[in-house]
């Protein structure tokens, strides 16, 4: 659950991002594909990287063991 | 040659592909030659082709203006070198200066040459004088207190004689005493010579003279303390003055030539007293005169180099534009009716009009009735390679670059580079607190952006600051990666929510050997805080990040198949989409991407089976049973499946093309057993060179082996360059143990210490450390690395790189040369 909905924040992040770049930066069709295509990329990459983070820790095989305190 | 922006079925992509270009030949008549090329210079969107390749530079039409430009430089040279010995700066160009002619420059070129190497030359023969006279000087100082000495004991020796009448003293009177004692009718005539000799050579001066003349010479030398210029050589020599007594002409030819050999200087000196001051006055007198007029010589010179430089840098930059364009139109041929020249070069398409338009303000300016021609050639030459990149993209096209061009109209992989660069340099270095102060250093780049630009920049600061967009964009990762990775200089917090983990009981009494339980929901966003400093820390994030490193590389290669199909569509080969993606497509897939998807599976279902030993006997005994590994149903028959496809794949990436290529080799030369002639319909005789050839090459043999390596090195590639990618995993481990040793070991041992001195020492270590080792070291080491994943893993799936870029004639890089 909390999954799905962190997933949608990014694909909302990504998609703002993608809006105000095409709103500041409009410089023509082909160029306004390379900004969205960027955009676009570096979501995915951070949602990868965040899921895989995520998803590993969801149902541990290993758990932390406390180190002695001196 | 497919010209079209959009290739295939995608719309147009900026610098996914490199502009189209065409070649073009431009035919100027004569007169207006000189300014066309100049104001093309000015465009700088035209690579010209050197049609006279096989001539020698002494052969070509504009030999003799070249020379005359070299001469040009070889004196803005010499300026420039007795300007930086006076001291004097040449002035800034303003932006808009008035055009200066070539002729112009060089006749007051020649003037101010020829002015400036008088002045050196007078000055130089005045100062020569003037360190004689100071010889001079000293030699009458020295010279008359020796004699003057010698005097006044022969005067007193005299009169003690006179005193005593006794004649055992007469051999330790010195000599002069003999002479004015002794009748004058029994008197030997002595000479003398007076003059400076090295110190180092004063011994050895002495014993020659005393060897060569048999011991019949008297010489005396006296130390001179301070240094004294030597007229010859011009510098500064430590001298003795010496006094030389002998008899008869023998000797004092003997004498003169020792003296010359030691390179001792003579000076005329006088006996009588009353010459001797009158010499010195003289001698006074005539310093002071020459050292007023050697200033007034070096303040003229001064006032001459001051006025070069006002107009120096104009000049430079006027001379070196000048030989540039004489170059340029050196490379053009000359036609049959030696009226015009003929021009070829590659130029982009879009700048077809601004070309135009420059041609024809050139024929306007330079009054020539016939107006140039410009004409697009069709050729099958292989056009060189341009981007069009504004200061943020250009960074990571060099980066490209570097490893090699792309070939014309091939993807460019700086498109998807532009983020996966830095991101996964991010991977490997993660910690926010650090990409926190990256972002700081490289924001000072950027703001002084303008500044910085104009400034001449040592070789390192000028890498930092031509690559200053790409450490912003990997600062920014960082920082993601940081939050991600939860490290702060290696300290976790819990900024999203508390941790995950508690103790088992109330009392916590097994949180040292068994460990915590999760009881809450997982950590939101990133690792969870609890782990620094467990024992159980690193195999956790090990395995993590081993895991991560693998989805994260599987994904990158898939990236780059993808980029091949790409490439295949835009160039319209179905055989490259059939049988060289669809089967490295299977292949990767069934085998890592299957692998990825396990990882997956295990993570969300909590399985413990061991993915090495699924891997492993999925190849080696694929029918077994998978009993403990099971990780999903009817695995085992997905499994055959998969190792059954990976099979098929690789014959299926072997055999076809070859073949295929061969019969549509054949089927487009059917029937054809001579050459096309080439169609060129100029009607000036003018050869294009290259690309004429009509009948290629087919060896079947040579494909079937490409095609053999290019399977061979898919099929090894995809195991070693999946491992490849576990360097992540190594990387981001090292930054974090360094990191975690500069807190504990440094700082946290500082503090135990409750000493402020202390303290401040391990504050000061702590920066050094960091900054020295984790900043630039690691942030090299990672940048490095991510770079070689690129080269390497990313694109040796689809990218050719044998292109050449497009180098236009441009004035701009000629401001910016230093010859």
């Amino acid at each position: 659950m909390a999954f799905l909905v962190t997933s949608l924040i990014f694909a909302l992040v990504g998609i703002i991002a993608s809006i105000c770049t095409r709103i500041c930066f409009n410089k023509g069709p082909s160029t306004n594909l390379l900004h969205l295509t960027l955009v676009i990329t570096a979501t995915v990459c951070c949602w990868m990287m965040w899921a895989i983070v995520y998803i590993a820790q969801m149902k541990p095989l290993i758990v932390p063991i406390l180190s002695e305190v001196e | 040659m497919a010209e079209s922006r959009g290739g295939g079925c995608f719309p147009p992509m900026d610098l996914m592909r490199s502009e189209p270009m065409q070649l073009v030949q431009v035919i100027v008549p004569m007169e207006s030659a000189h300014l066309t090329v100049s104001y093309l210079g000015d465009l700088g969107l035209v690579q010209f082709k050197d049609l006279n390749s096989e001539k020698s530079p002494f052969q070509r039409t504009y030999a003799a203006q070249i020379k005359r430009c070299g001469e040009m430089a070889r004196k803005i040279r010499f300026f420039k070198d007795q300007m930086s010995k006076a001291g004097v700066s040449p002035k800034e160009i303003l932006d808009k200066e008035i055009d200066i002619d070539l002729d112009d420059v060089e006749v007051k070129l020649g003037e101010l040459e020829a002015e400036l190497v008088e002045i050196n030359a007078n000055s130089d023969k005045l100062q020569r004088s003037y360190n004689e006279l100071v010889e001079y000087k000293l030699v009458l100082e020295k010279a008359g207190e020796f004699f003057a000495s010698a005097h006044r004991s022969a005067t007193t020796q005299q009169s003690e004689i006179e005193s005593q009448q006794a004649g055992e003293d007469a051999l330790e009177a010195p000599l002069l005493q003999e002479e004015k004692s002794i009748d004058p009718t029994k008197q030997v005539k002595l000479g003398f010579l007076t003059g400076l000799v090295p110190r180092e050579k004063s011994m050895v001066f002495e014993r020659i003279l005393f060897r060569a003349t048999r011991g019949n010479i008297f010489i005396r030398q006296s130390v001179i303390e301070e240094s004294v210029v030597d007229p010859n050589s011009g510098e500064k020599a430590e001298k003795n003055v010496f006094v030389v007594f002998y008899s008869g002409e023998r000797a004092k030819s003997k004498i003169l030539k020792i003296c010359e050999a030691f390179g001792a200087n003579r000076y005329p000196f006088s006996e009588e007293l009353g010459r001797q001051a009158q010499m010195m006055t003289e001698v006074t007198g005539r310093l002071a005169e020459l050292k007023t007029t050697i200033g007034a010589g070096l303040d003229q010179r001064k006032i001459l180099l001051e006025t070069i430089g006002d107009r120096f840098e104009q000049w430079n930059l006027k001379v070196r534009k000048e030989k540039a364009i004489y170059h340029t139109l050196n490379m053009l041929s000359l036609d049959v009716t030696k009226k015009c020249l003929v021009g070829e070069g590659w130029s982009p398409v879009f700048a077809a009009t601004e070309i135009q338009d420059a041609l024809q303000r050139a024929a306007v300016d330079s009054n020539s009735q016939v107006g140039s021609i410009f004409q697009v050639l069709r050729t099958k030459e292989m056009p060189p390679t341009f981007f069009r990149t504004n200061k943020f993209t250009t960074a990571f096209q060099e980066i490209v670059d570097a490893y090699g061009v792309a070939k014309y109209q091939e993807a460019n992989p700086s498109v998807f580079t532009i983020v996966t660069f830095p991101f996964l340099f991010a991977v490997m270095f993660g910690d926010w607190g650090h990409g926190i102060c990256l972002l700081l250093a490289t924001m000072y780049l950027i703001l002084r952006e303008k500044k910085l630009s104009s400034q001449k920049l040592g070789d390192i600061m000028e890498m930092a600051f031509g690559g200053r967009y790409v450490i912003f964009m990997m600062s920014l990762f960082s920082i993601y990666t940081g939050l991600i990775y939860n490290e702060f200089f290696s300290i976790p917090y819990p900024l999203f929510a508390s941790s995950a983990y508690e103790c088992r009981d109330a009392s916590c009494s097994e949180a040292t050997t068994i460990g915590l339980i999760k009881t809450r929901d997982t950590y939101p966003f990133g690792v969870d805080p609890v782990w620094h400093g467990t024992r159980s820390e690193l195999p956790f994030l090990n395995s993590l990040k081993m895991k991560m490193s693998i989805l994260l590389g599987v994904a990158q290669m898939n990236l780059g198949i993808i980029m091949s199909f790409f490439n295949a569509k835009f160039f319209k080969s179905a055989v490259n989409v059939w049988f060289q993606f669809v089967p490295q497509m299977i292949f990767l897939n069934c085998l890592f991407g299957y692998l990825s998807v396990l990882i997956i599976i295990k993570w969300c279902t909590g399985s413990q089976a061991d993915l090495y030993h699924v891997m492993i006997y999925m190849f080696l005994s694929p029918m077994d049973d998978l009993g403990e590994n099971q990780l999903f149903p009817n695995q085992k028959i997905v499994q055959l499946t998969f190792l059954f496809l990976a099979l098929v794949s690789v014959p299926w990436m072997l055999l076809p093309k070859p073949f295929i290529l061969k019969k549509q080799h054949e089927a487009r030369h059917q029937g054809q057993s001579y050459a096309q002639l080439d169609e060129t319909d100029e009607s000036l005789q003018v050869e294009t060179n290259g690309g004429s050839h009509g009948h290629e090459e087919f060896e079947f043999s040579e494909i079937f082996v490409h095609q053999l390596i290019h399977t061979i090195e898919f099929v090894l590639g995809a195991v070693s360059n999946t491992a490849s990618y576990l360097r992540l995993w190594a990387l981001s481990l090292a930054h974090s143990e360094l990191s975690s040793v500069f807190y504990e070991k440094v700082l946290l041992m500082a503090w135990g210490f409750n000493n402020i001195f202390i303290l401040i020492v391990g504050i000061l270590v702590f920066i050094f450390a960091t900054v020295g080792v984790l900043l630039v070291m690691e942030t090299l080491s990672a940048f490095l690395h991510a770079l070689r994943l690129h080269w390497v893993e990313y694109q040796n799936k689809f990218y050719e790189g044998d292109g050449y870029k497009f180098a236009p004639f441009t004035f701009v890089l000629v401001g910016n040369e230093d010859e």
